[in-house]
């Protein structure tokens, strides 16, 4: 289980998160969602211990200022929004960066992982590539194959590991937006847990199997997404009216990918 | 006719260690030749190196004026080259992967700035010194000057880019400019005070030079030269996870903070003694390492090695041209290093913008 408690963020003097505690637990997809502002990455940095917060986040029961940066890195793995690669690394180098992570050798590991990420992320023949030579939707899924590689088995020892999406699907296109999220449930199904920071309310919907909805640096609501996704809640967080499962009005177009992944409990 | 090709797959595409490897030991090998070309390259012509090299390790004998030739004034200077090459080169690696910044050069965070300042303060003011300390340091006191300026210098610097126990790389590079001016201003009001001739030493040993190289220079200078080039692939995997940024090395399980401090504090102590013994050579530090990461990419636990080796080379043929285009005068090598590897350099940038725009 993941747990944060308290968790008090300000920069310089404006509070950005205010007493949120937060709880997800190992075989879900946990998103948190919320306007622009509301919080959303802060929370996600604070639980992987990249920023100082008041508070405290226990993983697996431990509270991560008690683990070394190497004993975190076993334990959870974090793809960022987004980030500037320094050199040319090719794909393959780049996500065999992540082979290694937190590990105090170099020795025992399967060499082949590296490129079974790639195929899972839908870049098999990348590997040759330079990673600076990509699209933006590319880029992020070279990195998502990195992060997979560094806590590929979902549970170790008996215990869960984490993975935490940061905007995991914003630089995508519709159908690759559908495969990383359906990546990240199976991690999730697999025993794994995964926090995910969306922006897409629909692909949340879909995909989410609990939802955090943050606004102005507190928790408006969190539960299952017919829980959460209610068209007040929404509205109010967002300034705009919003409503669930409605058409447009006036016969405009809409599109919805029509969800690859098997879920009854949505809308139940 | 068809002919029913192979399923297209290479399972090592993208994979440069290899090639890493294939260029480790091509670069041992021209090592090699260039140790003994630079043994049998000088002024005194007809002496039998290989015969001395082989008469002090017990086999054989020769005359003891090819022995002196070789092992007391040769040597020296061959094996501080080599020394002063990987550091340098080594020490540019390191500091472009901390920096995350291929231009990024040990002149950057002060230490040759710090070094020149010691080693100029050495230089005019040493004279007002008591004499049992003048006598007591002896030929050490400009290299010690220099070592204990460079290192200085770079202390300061980590101290101003650290706050609450995170240093700002960026702080520290804005600093370094900051730290190097004003050592650069004292140097300058030192340097107007001093007299012709030290002005002459000063203006030498600002452009670098291994002609002065000797056992003892280099016996004082080497070890900790060489404790940093020992320990500088222990930084290789911080340095490949902080390429992708400090939060990214941190969730890779990186001490983000001890690496950054390590990295500081081996390249001011290497830097620092390389720039003690032979002055300011220029241009290895960002050439070497920028060279090797175009052909072999960029991961450190292969490229620092490689780097040390080339740089190595690159300074002995360097000190080669410089003991020829003038002989029998020589030329300082830094200008040697300047001229080949300024334009070099250019070339590099101009041929693969591209790459560098990414």
């Amino acid at each position: 289980m993941l747990s944060a408690t308290d968790i008090s963020v300000s920069f310089g003097k404006r509070p950005v998160l205010n007493s949120v505690c937060f709880t997800a637990n190992a075989g879900e997809l946990h998103a948190i969602v919320g306007p622009n502002g509301s919080g959303k990455t802060t929370l996600l940095r604070a639980m992987t211990g990249d920023l100082t917060a008041t508070g405290q986040t226990l993983i697996n029961g431990t509270d991560i200022a008690d683990l070394s940066p190497a004993e975190l890195a076993q334990r959870r793995a974090v793809l960022p929004q987004s980030g500037n690669i320094a050199f040319p690394f090719t794909v393959l180098e780049l996500v065999r960066l992540g082979l290694h992570a937190g590990m105090p050798s170099r020795a025992g590991f399967d060499p082949n992982l590296p490129q079974k990420a790639l195929t899972r992320v839908g870049l098999a023949g990348f590997e040759g590539r330079f990673v600076q030579d990509l699209s933006g939707g590319e880029r992020q899924r070279v990195q998502l194959a990195r992060v997979l590689v560094q806590i590929w088995e979902p549970v170790l020892n008996g215990a869960p590991r984490w993975l935490f999406l940061d905007e995991p699907v914003s630089a995508l296109d519709i159908g690759h937006q559908l495969i990383v999220m359906q990546l990240a449930r199976d991690y999730a199904e697999a025993g794994g847990g995964v926090v995910a920071v969306m922006h897409d309310l629909n692909l949340t919907a879909m995909f989410a199997d609990r939802i955090t909805l943050l606004n102005a640096g507190h928790v408006r609501a969190t539960g299952r997404p017919d829980e959460v996704l209610t068209d007040g809640d929404l509205s109010a967080c967002y300034g705009c009216a919003l409503r669930t499962n409605t058409p447009p009005p006036f016969g405009g177009k809409w599109i919805l990918p029509q969800a690859i992944a098997n879920r009854t409990h949505v809308g139940a | 006719m068809t002919v029913l090709s192979e399923p297209d797959f290479t399972p090592l595409a993208g994979d440069r260690r290899n090639k890493a490897r294939a260029i480790r030991v091509g670069l041992i090998g021209v090592l090699i030749v260039a140790m003994l070309l630079a043994l049998g390259w000088g002024a005194a012509g007809d002496t039998d190196v290989i015969g001395a090299l082989l008469a002090g390790l017990g086999v054989g004998e020769v005359s003891a004026r090819d022995m002196t030739i070789v092992w007391d004034i040769r040597m020296p200077r061959v094996a501080t080259g080599a020394l002063v090459g990987a550091a340098l080169a080594v020490s540019g690696a390191v500091l472009q992967g901390l920096f995350r910044n291929p231009l990024a050069d040990p002149g950057l965070v002060g230490v040759s700035a710090g070094a020149g300042f010691g080693a100029v303060a050495a230089i005019v003011l040493g004279g007002f010194l008591p004499l049992a300390i003048r006598e007591f340091a002896g030929p050490y006191l400009i290299v010690g000057a220099a070592f204990i300026g460079g290192w200085a210098t770079t202390l300061i610097l980590y101290q101003v880019a650290t706050r609450r126990g995170r240093t700002t790389v960026a702080t520290m590079l804005l600093a370094g400019i900051a730290l190097a001016a004003i050592t650069g201003a004292v140097t300058g009001l030192i340097v107007y005070w001093s007299t012709d001739d030290q002005l002459r030493d000063l203006t030498f040993w600002g452009m670098g030079s291994v002609a002065g190289a000797t056992w003892a220079k280099l016996i004082t200078a080497g070890p900790v030269i060489a404790i940093a080039l020992i320990s500088a692939p222990f930084l290789s995997r911080g340095l490949d996870a902080l390429a992708l940024g400090e939060a990214v090395a941190a969730h890779m399980g990186i001490n983000v903070q001890r690496m950054k401090r390590l990295s500081i504090m081996s390249v001011a102590a290497s830097v620092g003694a390389a720039v003690a013994i032979t002055g300011g050579i220029g241009f290895v530090g960002i050439v070497v390492p920028h060279l090797l990461r175009l052909v072999q990419g960029p991961e450190h636990r292969s490229l620092l090695p490689n780097c040390a080796l080339l740089g190595a080379i690159v300074l002995l043929l360097a000190d080669m041209v410089s003991r020829t285009v003038v002989a029998p005068a020589e030329l300082p090598i830094g200008i040697v290093t300047a001229m080949i590897g300024g334009p070099f350099f250019l070339w590099i940038l101009l041929k693969n913008r591209t790459m560098l725009e990414g």
